[in-house]
């Protein structure tokens, strides 16, 4: 009776394919979360220039590297730590071994009403430390986040890995762990320079560039994912272009000089 | 307001009413009409989902559907693309974590019926099916109607299934509530802001349908 | 018989029952016992809404249910009509709605004009269109009972469809079903726990008891004539003695029963055999007081004495229990009208004297389960079985 005409409705509704924007025409793109910011404006330019656009998706690169390992429908990959790259090209997931696109910065940011004071040495937090002026420390997770591990790294070096520990707040990606620094919820953190560059973060707070050499570098490689179409390549191109790398630079990136692998 | 993420989520939560709607209606009837044995760990176990932490599903899901499992297998040779991250792999997720906020209410809507008026339908020469559709489905429609619009208010709201299953994808997987949570990761605490109120205000208007329905019900009642 | 109805239950549990009834067409039988006894889970295996582990019901020539051939027909499918104790309406529906659920084979107008029809049968013209919630009590079983005939059923089930109206209501509803019932061709099998609605309204009566049919026959027959013990104290009966058999006289048609040194003449019952052990009971109805103030010549019968024990007012009647020869229990109960008695100067601690109709005293075996409790010589100290009827 009436039932079974609505189990025909039904049927029918349910084989219906996905009708949404077919992802060939707008590409998704997994970005690191430090490019919060750096690859949304390049997207822009790219639409404004190609009048072609990108769907971007911004996370932890580990969280990424699993999923893209599982079968996740992105089409370009830009990771925060090249070592997820290259192994998922190892698993024959990506096209080839794609581009060195960036080298990340971290930075020691303290949000207003902190009273830790900044500087490249992190003689401020050692002090703050000292006297218990430090109940929370954000850093991303190092565990999957790049910028984490390059926290990690560094805090271990100055020494000052085994006081904070117990006062961490991880953040999933590196963009959460700026959302608990600058929120004032902690009394500071470590993330991307790349983020702390941006307006939105940068006027909640302060903060110093820390040296290279206190961690490995954060060279930053994206690659395309098997079975990419032609939006994604044109993107993978354009990003390795002056007008991409300018972006990038004025996002506190360093862009290698030239194609290199 | 990421319109793209609100349509997905209205979509998402339209197809898991439509799917759980027939199910819920045969489930909830069967168990307000029969009891047998282990009747009692039948709605526990589909009960479940209210007590599990989304996470846990999602992992089992994700486990049961993923790229290695026979399912997700059997999905990507048929359709080419994986069942994760995508937008059915998400339907199925959702289905499965709404199954007691559909069967439940409607259950008690059928139960709310006194036992004899189904006897009567039969002594009247209705067959089974009449009886739902005539005489069941007019009675039991509160619970119906609450099972309905707690499915689709839950769904809106749901993240944690979604994030591990879905994998946040635009246009495919991320929905409002992903949406919101990555735009206070941006720090687009304005785009945030507008998106959850839209959120809670839909919430509110649906649960709040819900009530009123349910406390118009009891006029219907016979003793 | 192949017309009517016939019915065997038999299963242990979860409900025992040991069943056996049958109705003629047109016959009004009513299922009569004390709650839990099983009535409406007789009803209910009649209607097909309950199966039963074993037996077989017949209806007018079909099989409906047959254990032993795994038979059993639906409740749909049988053409049942059933008054349920609580109406079972379709609350959502009209009365006239309600009463066209039962008619669903026909097209949309004929089953119109027949509901509409039954329903003026029952006297709920001008109603059809209200809903159950907007109907009185005894409105709404109107409806029911019009639903149940507008199948045109094989068979017509109440079960105690009285209980839930007032009183006033059950005395319009007895008149209705009376006349209603002339009309009716169908077996009527009425469920109550009310003997006097069942004396009112039957034709024949079955006493049940925890699943068993005891007795079946003619009200007055059943409530005056008991089979056992069993039976005397579910049909009211309070009066129920233990006597000895001396003599039976089969020309005046009397049986003479030695009780508490008296010796009673009771109607004729050669089955039982001489320096037997009976229980006797009379109804209430066949005591008849010696009046003071117009002694008759009935106190000649069996006359019995005692002292007034107790004296209960029920508005116009009075209940008496007396211990005969003074102090023996358990007392003889009768009733008295409260004028009879305040004329008489009835009351607490007065002796009177009673005559009991022998027509009315009838004899039934001892309750052997009792023997045992105390030795009984020669007809003297009776005691009465246990608890007594209500």
């Amino acid at each position: 009776m009436g039932y079974h005409k609505l189990l025909i409705i039904l049927v029918f509704l349910l084989t219906v394919p996905n009708g949404m924007a077919a992802p060939v025409e707008r590409p998704a793109v997994a970005a690191a979360s430090d490019l919060q910011f750096a690859l949304a404006a390049v997207a822009t330019r790219f639409e404004a220039d190609t009048q072609q656009s990108v769907r971007l998706s911004f996370g932890s690169s580990g969280n990424y590297f699993r999923q893209i390992g599982q079968g996740a429908p992105f089409q370009l990959f830009l990771s925060a730590d090249e070592n997820f790259v290259l192994q998922l090209h190892q698993a024959g997931k990506t096209e080839d071994r794609g581009v060195l696109y960036a080298t990340g910065r971290i930075v020691l940011f303290a949000p207003h009403g902190s009273s830790l004071q900044v500087d490249d040495q992190l003689a401020g937090l050692r002090n703050a430390l000292a006297h218990g002026q430090i109940r929370r420390f954000a850093i991303a997770n190092p565990e999957h986040a790049p910028y984490g591990r390059a926290a990690e790294q560094a805090l271990r070096k100055l020494g000052l890995w085994d006081a904070l520990q117990r006062k961490l707040v991880l953040g999933e990606n590196v963009s959460q762990a700026a959302q608990f620094a600058a929120s004032g919820s902690t009394q500071g953190g470590i993330f991307a320079y790349s983020l702390a560059l941006s307006p939105a973060v940068a006027k909640q707070g302060r903060h110093v560039l820390m040296p290279e050499n206190l961690h490995q570098p954060l060279r930053q490689r994206m690659a395309l994912v098997k079975g990419a179409g032609a939006t994604a390549h044109a993107f993978y191109v354009y990003l390795q272009q002056p007008a991409a790398r300018a972006i990038f630079e004025k996002f506190g990136f360093v862009v290698p000089s030239g194609a290199r692998q | 307001m990421d319109w793209s993420a609100l349509s997905l989520s209205l979509k998402l939560a339209t197809w898991t009413v439509l799917i759980l709607l027939p199910l819920g209606i045969w489930v909830g009837h069967a168990l307000a009409a029969n009891r047998f044995r282990g009747k009692a760990w039948v709605e526990a176990l589909l009960a479940l989902p209210l007590v599990l932490p989304p996470t846990v599903l999602g992992y089992y899901l994700l486990v049961a559907m993923g790229g290695a499992s026979p399912l997700g297998q059997l999905y990507e040779a048929a359709f080419g693309r994986p069942l994760v991250f995508s937008f059915e792999g998400l339907l199925l997720a959702s289905v499965i974590f709404n199954i007691p906020f559909a069967i439940q209410p409607m259950q008690r809507g059928f139960e709310a019926i006194a036992p004899e008026v189904r006897d009567a339908a039969a002594c009247c020469g209705l067959t089974r099916w009449r009886t739902l559709w005539r005489i069941e489905l007019p009675l039991a429609w509160p619970g119906i109607l609450s099972a309905v619009v707690l499915t689709f208010a839950h769904t809106l709201g749901e993240f944690g299934v979604v994030l591990m299953v879905g994998g946040s994808i635009p246009g495919e997987t991320k929905t409002v509530a992903i949406a919101i949570y990555d735009r206070v990761q941006a720090f687009d605490t304005g785009g945030a802001g507008i998106m959850s109120a839209a959120l809670l205000l839909i919430s509110l208007i649906a649960i709040g349908a819900a009530y009123f329905t349910a406390s118009r019900a009891p006029a219907r009642r016979h003793d | 018989m192949t017309e009517g109805i016939r019915i065997r239950l038999q299963q242990s549990g979860p409900i025992p029952l040991d069943a056996t009834l049958e109705c003629a067409p047109g016959e009004v039988l009513a299922l009569v016992g004390p709650s839990g006894s099983g009535k409406t889970t007789i009803l209910r295996a009649i209607a097909g809404l309950l199966r039963v582990a074993n037996g077989a019901i017949h209806c007018n020539g079909d099989a409906w249910f047959d254990a032993e051939h795994s038979l059993h027909v639906a409740a749909r499918r049988r053409r049942v009509g059933y008054v349920f104790q609580n109406y079972a309406l379709f609350p959502h529906l009209s009365a006239m709605h309600n009463v066209m659920e039962a008619m669903l084979e026909l097209p949309v107008a004929e089953r119109e004009r027949r509901a509409r029809d039954v329903l003026a049968r029952v006297r709920l013209a001008g109603l059809e269109h209200r809903v159950p919630a907007m109907l009185s009590g005894g409105q709404q079983q109107r409806v029911a009972v019009a639903r149940a005939l507008a199948r045109e059923p094989q068979v017509l089930l109440l079960d105690e469809p009285f209980s839930a109206v007032d009183r006033a209501t059950r005395q319009k509803l007895y008149r209705e079903l009376a006349e209603l019932r002339r009309e009716l061709a169908m077996p009527v099998i009425l469920v109550t726990h009310d003997l006097d609605e069942a004396l009112m309204l039957s034709d024949r009566m079955c006493v049940l008891h925890q699943g068993r049919t005891l007795q079946s026959g003619e009200p007055l027959q059943v409530m005056t004539r008991p089979e056992t013990v069993e039976v005397a104290q579910l049909v009211g009966l309070r009066n129920v003695f233990r006597a000895g058999v001396v003599a039976h006289d089969a020309e005046r048609g009397v049986t003479f029963i030695e009780w508490r040194r008296h010796r009673l003449e009771a109607r004729l019952q050669p089955e039982f055999e001489i320096g037997a052990q009976v229980t006797w009971t009379i109804p209430q109805g066949h005591i008849v007081l010696h009046r003071r103030d117009r002694p008759s010549r009935g106190e000649h019968e069996n006359p019995v004495f005692g002292k007034v024990v107790e004296c209960l007012s029920l508005g116009e009647n009075i209940v008496l229990s007396v211990a005969i020869n003074g102090s023996e229990r358990p007392p003889l109960f009768l009733t008295v009208p409260a004028h009879t008695a305040r004329r008489n100067g009835i009351a607490q601690d007065v002796d009177i004297g009673v005559s009991l109709l022998s027509e009315g005293i009838h004899l039934m075996p001892v309750d052997n389960a009792r023997i045992r409790s105390k030795p009984v010589q020669g007809g003297k100290q009776s005691q009465g079985a246990g608890k007594m009827g209500r």
